[in-house]
């Protein structure tokens, strides 16, 4: 059974001149069906605001001096922070999947005279961007390069 | 008149979209070599030793990743989770909580900049 949803959710600035039916909520919403996958590729935001916030704290620390950045990989340690590390890579794999996935299909047919390249092309261009990146960065945070 | 936040939801979009691509492309490595290969002794610590570290970070090129890498991510974060809040409670605290969101966001890359700066 579908279930109400809060009757101001799609609610127009000013009152149409026809009334319409409140909206509903599916069936499936939040965590069933197709609609688990939407609803935590919307809560991957919370991974991104502290990822954001992590990497803030820790170029900080790094601008503070030695001791203060070695405090920094001393804590990354804890497992706590292992654990939050490993649930934020998932969560950041799942994200780059499901996002390349629907980029080529949200691309216009023509971006002025240029005609978009083929979806196929868009998404691999896509997975070589991710993948070299990782790669390239990889090797430099891990000392491989330079 | 239209309501600020309208006015920039382009420019809202704009970062938002720009985090979930570089974002996700950026923070994949960190977290791997940073959160997890130099912490379970994968990579060896000197690898991000201080004065390496330091050398890195404060090269233009990467005091420019490490700036898209903290404030990307944090407009991703801001849009996705303000949307979460209207799938679950409606719109109506959209017009408080929006704006507390994005001031997170405003806050944290003003603060990125002032953090790449100082290396």
């Amino acid at each position: 059974m579908s279930r109400n949803a809060h009757p101001h959710a799609m609610a127009p600035s000013k009152p149409g001149r026809t009334r319409t039916a409140p909206p509903q909520l599916p069936d499936q919403f939040p965590f069933r069906g197709r609609y688990l996958a939407y609803t935590l590729f919307d809560l991957t935001g919370i991974l991104y605001l502290l990822l954001g916030f992590l990497a803030l704290c820790a170029v900080w620390c790094l601008g503070s001096g030695e001791a203060v950045w070695n405090g920094v990989l001393e804590r990354h340690r804890n497992v706590f922070y292992l654990g939050f590390h490993t649930i934020a890579l998932v969560g950041l794999i799942f994200v780059g999947i499901r996002f390349f996935g629907f980029f080529p299909k949200a691309q216009p047919p023509r971006v002025g005279p240029v005609k978009s390249p083929p979806k196929p092309v868009i998404l691999a261009a896509l997975y070589a961007l991710w993948i070299g990146v990782t790669v390239f960065m990889t090797l430099v945070l891990a000392g491989g390069v330079f | 008149m239209k309501h600020p936040l309208l006015k920039l939801e382009p420019l809202i979009w704009l970062l938002f979209g720009q985090g979930i691509l570089f974002g996700t492309v950026l923070l994949t490595p960190w977290v791997l070599v940073v959160g997890l290969a130099i912490p379970l002794g994968i990579v060896p610590a000197d690898a991000l030793s201080y004065e390496r570290a330091h050398m890195l970070a404060s090269h233009i090129i990467g005091r420019l990743i490490l700036f898209g890498l903290i404030a990307l991510p944090l407009w991703k974060g801001a849009h996705h989770l303000r949307h979460t809040l209207i799938d679950f409670g409606g719109g109506e605290r959209d017009a408080r909580v929006a704006p507390l969101l994005y001031l997170l966001a405003t806050v944290g890359s003003v603060l990125a900049v002032v953090a790449v700066v100082r290396i």
